[in-house]
């Protein structure tokens, strides 16, 4: 239409596509960033089994390694199985879905409370920025996963036991979001302490505008690349948290195992030779995590050319 | 005489002391910037005035006080003989005063909200002060305003950073229009630009000003710009009013040495005077 090019035309000529295609590691961790996230969302339809459905588990398949035949059943599964006769593959994929469900959410739990924070602080300064803020640097000398384990213990003190496992994929989704806001709000303040000093915010409080409009319509637009790049590289960490918490016994339940919760399950199995219950899904969280920080790490960098 | 805006006996001090704690340890007394020191002067109505001086010599600060952005910390601004900064008026009076108050800022860069497009920019004070009813009287207008300041109507899809410097000018003083103002403030408006594109710029001013019945309060240090646009001159040295004339009267026989100091060291219009 009246010769423009389409808004795809463009991000394909674009500098950020241009980068991206000359960096073959980032290349790497896109492709298995997307199709692990392909994965746990068609979960149900790329699962050979469904792990959890206590019917298509046979105990005789228990602990076949990986492509080899059952001594008893003849079964073959790629990956193995676990002590159950679970399929490994399937419980990796469901795990997985878990997993990223849980880190997902968490941080964009995170992101609104440390946005909305930062942006708060950052626009009101005085004592309003001196109390988020000192809240902020108290919270950066524990380490997160303290917090969250912290988070979850109240919460499960609180919750009645019938809940408990019920909601304890919330519990995890609130401990880990409340304990990694720190760097958005940060990160927000600084770009918010610099933005409204502009004249476009003088000219929309000219024309009356109050202070909450100006943060959420004309000041967050222009903080979100450096969101998008905290975002990524949070994601990575709440998915690790996820797993710490998980592998303490203290995250997902064994009704919804996710790869923190296999990898517990699969420790028991490692010094009796049954390497691989630990291995895979060990792996899994690895190749995510890794790929995860490493596109992080290239958005930094593309988006921020001066911080390279 | 028929002022639009007066001000009377303007102050502005700035609190630069240290936070309390590090004041107590080491004894130092609060320390205070007069920043604008009793200032008193008043702007006819459809004219200019010129406010001129150094840097750091208060000049903006007068003009945020003067829009409502600022709060003096003494004097008053009146509006057609209403005081802006007064407490008592209204919320709807208050929006009713400022409506009429409008700026053009110094930066073509920091003034436009880079995230936004030309459209929203300029339908932006259409709707919160709602002077146009429905989407399309929205457009309508926004491209007539385009169009007045000399751009197109297909640029309202724009973003800013799509723009030279001196069109950017010109979607600021869009921007101002849009709210019907009877008042603007140019701070430096053409400090940043090219000389070919300053007089553009000034001359789109000058010509809005015709008419529409603005009046302007224009800030600046370029004695050869104030010659061009000003009626009356007022000269500012560390927050005071040193000298206020005509503008033909100042430039030909300035009354104070500040003020022959900066005309000297404005070349163009030295060598026009001599
Ligand atoms: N918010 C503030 N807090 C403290 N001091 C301020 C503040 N705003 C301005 N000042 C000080 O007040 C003085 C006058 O500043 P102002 O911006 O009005 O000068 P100006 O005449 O517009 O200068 P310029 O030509 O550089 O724009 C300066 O010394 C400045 O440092
Ligand atoms: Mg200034």
């Amino acid at each position: 239409m009246n010769g423009e090019k389409s808004a795809w035309q463009r991000f394909l000529a674009s500098d950020f596509f241009y980068d991206f295609k000359r960096s073959p590691v980032t290349i790497v961790s896109f492709v298995i960033v997307v199709t692990l996230i392909l994965m746990a969302i068609l979960a149900d339809l790329v699962a050979p089994t469904n792990p959890f459905d206590p019917g298509s588990l046979n105990l005789m398949n228990g602990f076949t390694p990986p492509m080899e035949p059952n001594a008893f059943t003849g079964e073959t599964f790629l990956l193995g199985t676990d002590d159950q006769g679970r399929d490994l593959l399937s419980a990796i994929i469901y795990g997985l879905r878990v997993s990223l469900f849980v880190g997902l959410t968490a941080v964009i739990l995170a992101m609104f409370i440390g946005v909305s924070l930062g942006l708060l602080a950052g626009y009101r300064g005085g004592w309003v920025d001196a109390v988020i803020m000192r809240i902020a640097d108290i919270q950066v000398t524990f380490p997160s996963i303290l917090i969250a384990v912290l988070i979850f213990g109240v919460a499960r003190g609180l919750l009645p036991p019938d809940l408990r496992d019920e909601l304890a994929i919330t519990v995890l989704i609130v401990a880990i979001g409340l304990s990694e806001w720190v760097p958005f709000a940060r990160t927000v303040r600084g770009t918010t302490m610099v933005e409204k000093e502009k004249e476009y915010v003088q000219a929309a409080r000219l024309i009356g505008l109050g202070s909450s409009q100006i943060m959420v319509r004309h000041i967050l637009p222009n903080v979100l690349s450096p969101v998008l790049v905290i975002a990524t590289i949070t994601l990575a960490l709440a998915i690790i948290a996820e797993a710490t918490l998980s592998f303490l016994g203290v995250g997902a339940p064994p009704t919804e195992p996710s790869l923190g919760t296999l990898i517990r399950i699969g420790q028991d199995f490692l010094f009796s030779g049954e390497w691989w219950i630990l291995l895979f899904p060990a792996v899994t969280l690895l190749a995510l995590a890794l790929s995860v920080n490493l596109l992080g790490d290239w958005l930094r960098d593309t988006l921020n050319p001066r911080l390279k | 005489m028929d002022e639009f805006i007066r001000i009377e006996h303007l102050n502005q001090r700035f609190d630069l002391s240290e936070p309390w704690l590090a004041r107590m340890i080491y004894r130092r007394p609060k320390k205070f910037l007069d920043a604008v020191d009793d200032v008193s002067f008043g702007i006819e109505r459809g004219k200019t005035y010129a406010l001129v001086g150094e840097s750091g010599s208060g000049k903006s600060t007068i003009a945020r006080m003067a829009v409502g952005l600022l709060t003096p910390t003494g004097g008053r601004v009146l509006i057609d003989g209403q005081d802006l900064h007064d407490g008592s008026l209204s919320v709807a009076e208050q929006r009713r005063i400022r409506q009429r108050l409008q700026m053009v800022f110094q930066s073509p860069y920091a003034s436009l909200n880079p995230r936004w497009r030309v459209g929203s920019i300029l339908a932006e004070p259409l709707r919160v002060f709602r002077l146009v009813d429905g989407p399309q009287a929205e457009q309508a207008r926004v491209h007539e305003l385009l169009e007045q300041v000399g751009l197109s109507a297909s640029d309202a899809r724009r973003f800013p950073h799509e723009f030279s410097g001196g069109q950017r000018q010109r979607i600021s003083i869009a921007r101002a229009l849009a709210s019907k103002p009877d008042f603007i403030v140019c701070d430096e408006p053409t400090s940043a630009l090219d000389v070919s594109v300053q007089a553009q710029v000034l001359n789109l001013l000058k010509q809005l000003q015709r008419d529409l019945g603005l009046t302007y309060l224009f800030i600046t240090h370029d004695l050869a710009v104030v010659r061009v646009m000003a009626h009356r001159i007022g000269v500012l040295k560390s927050g005071k009013l040193v000298e206020e004339q005509a503008t033909e009267k100042l430039i030909e026989s300035p009354q104070s040495d500040y003020t022959r100091m900066l005309i000297r060291s404005a070349p163009r219009i030295h060598r026009a005077a001599s």
